[in-house]
């Protein structure tokens, strides 16, 4: 079938879906602008992305094999009298580096017999040379596969693999899992492939602050109605060895059994304080936040959560972001449930996909498999009046908007870049067993021994990101090496991996990877030399929460459309009329009243509801 | 007190499609808050599929409004409609949510399959997200027009990949009433049909009427006979559209 040509004119074209990209689509839409938004990648929210087991499988063999530079067609044949060039970066594939794939559960070797050979060599291979091995691109992807024969222990076995994909691309032999050998797990590879599908893996690990800028504008866009979330349920910290909760609430404080009753007494006391900024919290400034809590005589164990796991600043943070810090943390919490955090079913990915929804609904254009090579720029106004797609095709534009990775290197103001160290694992239990199997964690990991503090998120299978009898934990930091060597640490501390078999009680890790990502924070799009109706969206940032992404693509359509109102609430569906005479509303009144909800079970939410009533934040006390 | 009522619903906002979206901005005073009599037992999310110009729109629009607009313009800002439908003594709102997609962008366009139709699904570019949650899929063709049978199994391939296991399907020929121009047989549709495990089949016309709310009523009562009643399938989650006034404001 032909492809077929897009309209030739456009007022906003977008390069990239990921999210400050997707909310600026949204926003210009939504107000009426023609917005054509592509993608070159075959799937939605670029770096942003969750994937499900088989097709992370596969973005894994695509950046190990994008060593490929891409032919630059010549587009001078389109331009015209006063119009000059500029040619945009083929892929951006320098954003994803140090990828290293760990596979710790046992491949279904039915007919292998064969024992394992390689296997402690790959031990001590991926312990020491980890760090070393950098898949570089002339390595190619899948050339090494080392199975797991049975070992004689019948325990884990490693199998260091870069690049399994061809192991999944076979087709599985039908054979029943090998449930002969007594291991603690009982999942294998095949499973994992095989359920692939129920894996939702994001690229990003973050969690949505209930009170942060990206709910604020979810709720206020309508947006919200494109997705489900779920509560974050519990705060951990890892602290002299064990994984502890972090009572926040009242609730917890209450029942903590961690704290005595005068440890309880003061952190209330201390929580309340923070709310409003006083003179005493003043004369702090310019101070660290440790030296203000120090001097609050709360003791270790209340400053250790106070700061790493409420505040979650370092020992050298001045006491004034401490603070707002804190503050930020309260007022969140209790707003839907015991912590500050919500969390996106079916994983962050969802998000942008939302906004590029909302868009598409106003009349975005949205095409996947699809680029842009080069701007057209009017010499004398320095302008962009158009861009040449992929297919050579020249689209007419008021505006551009790009992803960071796509702007050529020779357009860049050359800063050093900084990287995220992200490490995604699939584990077989929870770090911290509870009552529930479904808990959502945050697990706060201070920085030790030079190495800088670790955000840790444990997904349980009612995000809808992992299958039934495993978790998906996502770890991240900023970058001092490769991402192996600044989480490796931190998971042979929590976890049981084939490195260290020793403590049983801890949760087994069944598969990992680990790679290096561009810290959208360090972009300075404002050095960039491109027109000043070109627009650059960096890439995901290191915090916790949105507020870089969500600002960033506010910032851009008040560049674009200083007059219009950044979304606005999108009308009920029920609310629009059709026919053109009738110009009355749809009375509210109807009895199928479009409640935004996308939970089920009436009851289900009257419960929910009064347990919110019952709030369980804390608050000043009277 | 539901401040989500406090919401100015405005139009669709300017350019966009240029239908009729003459509804006045409503301020907070006009609005009567009134809950709904009974919360639904209920809630079913059901997306329809299909090629261009098969007729998704005007199943939906049949089902949910009994209307039937063979010049209409599609309205910007419309992704979904509800309805509430009482099956084996349950309340279940359905809510019903369509590709997007957009016709008179400011061109004179023919509906059928020869025009330029500008949609996520047009240029197969619908998001996995569109997919999740849904727990029935409506999936349609044109009884008269061979190509949109013959892309089926495209449709096949996203529902696999991104749907969920446990998600009803039913197979629609739609344009019953234009018998005369027939090309697929009804056994090719029960063929089709028959080879996919857990898939029904029907024909209908949305102009005619004839089966749409059969069509749905029967694919509700499929999902319904699956779901364990004392288990609540749907996860208890958290909307935060409508709990914003649950946090202090």
């Amino acid at each position: 079938m032909a492809a077929e040509d897009l309209p030739s004119e456009f007022d906003v074209v977008i390069l990239g879906t990921g999210l400050a990209e997707s909310v600026v689509a949204a926003a210009c839409s939504r107000v009426g602008q023609r917005v054509l938004h592509v993608d070159r990648r075959s799937y939605y929210a670029a770096n942003w992305a969750s994937f499900t087991f088989n097709a992370l499988l596969t973005w894994i063999q695509e950046i190990q094999a994008e060593s490929l530079s891409e032919e630059v067609q010549d587009r001078s044949s389109l331009v015209e009298e006063g119009e000059e060039l500029i040619y945009l970066s083929g892929s951006d594939s320098a954003s994803i580096s140090n990828l290293q794939v760990f596979c710790y559960v046992s491949e279904e070797a039915e007919e292998e017999e064969e024992p394992a050979n390689t296997t402690e060599e790959e031990e001590a291979g991926a312990a020491g040379e980890g760090a070393a091995k950098e898949p570089s691109e002339t390595e190619s992807a899948g050339s090494k596969e080392e199975e797991a024969g049975e070992a004689a222990e019948g325990d884990e076995q490693a199998a260091q693999e870069q690049g399994e994909e061809p192991e999944a691309d076979q087709p599985q032999p039908s054979a029943p899992p090998s449930q002969s050998e007594p291991t603690r797990k009982k999942i294998s590879y095949t499973q994992l492939v095989k359920e692939g599908r129920r894996f939702n893996i994001d690229l990003v690990s973050k969690l949505m602050y209930s009170r942060g800028s990206l709910v604020d504008l979810l709720i206020k866009s309508n947006v919200s109605r494109y997705a489900e979330f779920k509560n974050v349920t519990r705060i951990l910290t890892y602290r002299h060895g064990s994984v502890e909760q972090v009572p926040c609430s009242r609730a917890d404080v209450f029942a903590s059994r961690q704290l005595s009753v005068v440890e309880k007494r003061k952190l209330m006391r201390f929580l309340t304080s923070c709310v409003e900024e006083t003179e005493e919290h003043q004369a702090y400034n310019g101070r660290p936040y440790l030296e203000f809590l120090r001097e609050q005589q709360l003791g270790d164990n209340l400053q250790h959560f106070l700061l790493h796991s409420i505040a979650m600043v370092t020992e050298d943070t001045l006491t004034e972001v401490g603070l707002a810090s804190t503050r930020h943390f309260l007022r969140c919490l209790g707003r839907y449930g015991n912590t500050p955090f919500l969390f996106p079913v079916y994983g962050l990915g969802e998000i942008p996909q939302c906004f590029c929804r909302m868009s598409a609904v106003f009349g975005g254009i949205y095409c996947l498999r699809h680029s842009v090579s080069c701007l057209i720029v009017d010499k004398d106004s320095n302008r962009c009046k158009a861009v040449i797609d992929s297919r050579g095709q020249r689209i007419s534009c008021s505006h551009f908007v790009v992803e960071d990775g796509f702007v050529g290197a020779d357009r860049k103001v050359a800063t050093p870049t900084r990287l995220l160290s992200r490490a995604v694992l699939i584990t077989d239990a929870s770090v911290l067993p509870g009552d529930s199997e479904q808990q959502v964690s945050l697990v706060t990991v201070p920085p030790t021994d030079g190495r800088p503090a670790v955000n840790m998120v444990e997904l349980s299978p009612s995000t809808m990101t992992c299958i039934p009898g495993t978790y998906l934990v996502h770890l991240t930091c900023q970058s001092v090496g490769s991402a192996y060597e600044d989480l490796s640490p931190v998971v042979t501390r929590m976890f049981c991996t084939a490195e260290c078999q020793d403590q049983e009680n801890r949760p087994a890790v069944l598969w990992c990877l680990y790679f290096n990502m561009a810290d959208g924070s360090g972009v300075e799009p404002e050095g960039h030399d491109l027109p000043s109706n070109v627009y650059v969206c960096s890439g995901p940032d290191g915090a916790l929460g949105h507020e870089h992404a969500i600002k960033q693509a506010e910032s851009i359509f008040l560049k674009i459309l200083p007059e219009e109102e950044f979304c606005p609430p999108a009308p009920n569906p029920e609310d629009i009329i059709y026919d053109g005479e009738n110009t009355s509303p749809t009375s509210i009144g109807e009895e199928e009243e479009e409640e935004g909800l996308t939970a089920a079970g009436g009851e289900g939410e009257e419960k929910q509801q009064e347990q919110q009533e019952e709030e369980t934040s804390l608050q000043p006390e009277e | 007190m539901d401040p989500r009522y406090d919401i100015p619903r405005r139009a669709a906002g300017g350019g966009g499609g240029g239908s009729a979206n003459s509804s006045p901005a409503l301020g907070a005073q006009s609005r009567r808050r009134k809950m709904p009599p009974r919360p639904a037992d209920f809630k079913l999310q059901i997306i329809i599929i299909g090629s261009r110009g098969v007729g998704k729109t005007s199943l939906m629009e049949r089902f949910t409004d009994d209307t039937f607009c063979e010049a209409c313009k599609s309205t910007v800002g419309v992704d979904f409609k509800i309805k509430t439908v009482e099956l084996r003594g349950k309340k279940i709102r359905l809510q019903i949510c369509l590709t997007v997609t957009h016709r008179g962008k400011g061109r004179d366009y023919l509906a059928g399959s020869t025009v330029t139709l500008h949609c996520q699904e047009r240029f197969n570019s619908i998001t996995s997200a569109y997919y999740r949650g849904a727990k029935g899929i409506v999936l349609v063709y044109d009884i008269t027009k061979q190509e949109t049978f013959e892309d089926l199994p495209k449709w096949m391939k996203m529902i696999d990949k991104y749907a969920s296991e446990e998600a009803e399907l039913l197979l629609v020929g739609n344009k019953l009433d234009c018998e005369t121009d027939r090309i697929i047989s009804r056994q090719q549709g029960e063929r089709f049909a028959s080879r996919i495990s857990g898939m029904r089949f029907c024909e209908a016309s949305a102009k005619d009427n004839f089966n749409v709310d059969e069509i749905f009523l029967k694919l509700v009562d499929d999902i319904l006979s699956k779901v364990r009643l004392n288990v609540p399938e749907i996860h208890f989650t958290q909307c935060i559209h409508c709990l914003v006034h649950f946090g202090s404001l």
